[in-house]
């Protein structure tokens, strides 16, 4: 330890890193209590829908959600790398045409090992599909500028959206920011922390000239932070484990899973709680993953509260280990559910 | 439903874009990464059979010389010892032809010298029967006709050969 403060380097990163802590947790949310926080910004607004990022709706019902805009892109980055791996396929692969034959190969094998050689390249192009979007998309949602690039919600836009949703609104609970600037775009000063007021105080007062009272409205958001993503993805891989069902063991071998006669009441009973747990895999499908990714932003969005500069970096690396980890369950789970549905329970018992 | 976010046109929305980037990655991605990786497979398993069989088919044309030099060694082995075992009668016979050969010489100049001997004796007999007969005309001065000497003489002569001999 001594020796290893005694070289200059070391000792340098150390005053660096110790020095850049203290500034960041004095200028946090912290040591706002204690008269600092010149860092601070209020903490996000922090809501389960995904958020429009047009003020009215297209058509009909129909509004553009900023995790829409981020699947896009996930789906125009996996396209754009297809076609640039696959442009001048070699064989001996070189460059991007190797990370991504590793990649498939890797998948393809352990396919193979779970659901056999023959079905295994039924099922791939889903497994390997759903792996590649949730990780590319979870991913995307750890970049710079997700959730923290947006529009300004005006004031009375957001109690609109409020009394939309049916509930009694109190205007006192409605908790506002204040942005300098008169614009759409606008930016959360640093120090801004105490810059929070609530729509009852903005109606009751107004704001101050050159400020604006909203909430800001991220143009990108992490896509799996949408319910409707993940649960589209499990409507997907469920719909294709039935398909897949059927098609192999015929349509009453494959719904004679779930209503079974030839067993008597136990197998009745049996069969019911295999229906049950059929529709209990999409919810399961559907929170796992959204739950992990909501949780991780918020975590990364009160980390950033709470020690500005410095405090999102470990968890950056948790988001991109929970991020590749979610999707790989994803994709095994699929695979082994889709495994099991396409073996009869006749075979499955002997 | 909706405190959670769950709105048909979003789903549907998420749905749509979810089943085309499925077709699009099947198509783009899977389809050609998948046959190279197979095609690769597949020629990497032809030039490792191929390998092998190029290996044992040296193998088997190694033996095949091995037992052909292994055969000729052989036979050249036959060979010298057919050679010899044909020079060794061939030596024996020629001994046996010369040695007969001069075993027949032999016995022939015996033979010869033996009828030369007979006929010089033969000879010397008549001259001396004749002697006698001239020696014994003188002697007794009277003539004897010739047959009867010479019967006379030839008994006398057998009987003294016959004394000579005993």
């Amino acid at each position: 330890m001594s020796t290893l403060l005694r070289r200059p380097k070391t000792l340098a990163v150390l005053v660096v890193a110790g020095v850049v802590f203290i500034v960041s947790l004095a200028g946090g949310a912290l040591g706002n209590e204690f008269g600092g926080g010149f860092l601070a910004s209020p903490i996000a607004h922090i809501q389960l829908p995904a958020e429009s990022i047009t003020s009215g709706s297209l058509f009909a019902d129909f509004q553009i959600t900023n995790t829409m805009v981020t699947t896009w892109l996930a789906i125009l980055f996996l396209v754009v790398i297809s076609v640039l791996a696959t442009r001048r396929l070699k064989d001996v692969p070189t460059g991007l045409q190797n990370v991504v034959e590793i990649v498939i190969e890797g998948f393809l094998n352990l396919a193979e090992s779970v659901a056999g050689p023959g079905r295994a390249r039924k099922f791939f192009p889903l497994i390997m599909t759903i792996f590649l979007f949730i990780v590319t998309a979870n991913w995307m949602g750890i970049l710079p500028g997700f959730g923290t690039i947006g529009r300004i919600e005006p004031a009375e836009e957001v109690v609109h959206h409020l009394e939309e949703s049916g509930d009694e609104v109190d205007l006192a609970d409605v908790r506002l920011q204040l942005f300098d600037g008169d614009g759409s775009f606008a930016v959360v000063a640093f120090g801004s922390v105490d810059d929070e007021i609530t729509a009852l105080e903005v109606e009751e007062h107004g704001v101050k000239e050159g400020q604006q009272a909203g909430l800001l409205v991220p143009f990108l958001r992490s896509a799996n932070t949408d319910v409707n993503m993940t649960l589209a993805i499990a409507l997907v891989a469920m719909t294709m484990i039935h398909f897949w069902g059927f098609s192999t063991l015929g349509f009453f071998g494959h719904m004679g899973k779930f209503v079974n006669f030839k067993q008597g009441p136990i197998g009745l009973f049996v069969g019911l709680l295999e229906a049950i747990s059929e529709v209990a895999r999409v919810i399961s499908f559907t929170f796992r993953l959204f739950g992990n990714m909501f949780a991780g932003e918020v975590l990364l969005v009160a980390m950033a509260f709470l020690l500005p500069l410095i405090g999102i970096i470990p968890f950056l690396g948790l988001e991109l280990f929970v991020g590749v980890i979610q999707a790989f369950i994803f994709s095994m789970l699929t695979l082994v559910f889709a495994t099991m549905a396409t073996v009869s329970h006749g075979a499955e018992e002997h | 439903m909706g405190a959670l976010g769950i709105n048909l046109p979003g789903l549907i929305t998420q749905l749509v874009s979810f089943a085309i980037l499925f077709a699009l990655l099947s198509w783009l991605l899977y389809k050609p990464v998948l046959r190279v990786l197979d095609q690769r497979s597949s020629r990497i398993r032809e030039s490792l059979e191929t390998a092998e069989r190029v290996r044992q088919e040296a193998a088997e044309s190694q033996a095949d010389m091995q037992r052909q030099l292994q055969e000729a060694r052989t036979e050249g082995q036959q060979l010298i010892a057919q050679a010899r075992e044909v020079a060794d009668r061939f030596r024996e016979d020629e001994l046996a032809k010369a040695r007969q050969e001069i075993s027949a010489e032999r016995s022939r100049a015996e033979a010869n010298i033996r009828r030369e001997r007979d006929a010089a004796i033969e000879e010397l007999r008549r001259e001396f029967a004749g002697l006698a007969i001239s020696a014994a005309e003188r002697v007794i001065h009277r003539s004897l006709d010739e047959p009867t000497h010479r019967e006379l003489i030839e008994r006398v002569l057998e009987e003294s050969a016959q004394t000579g001999r005993n």
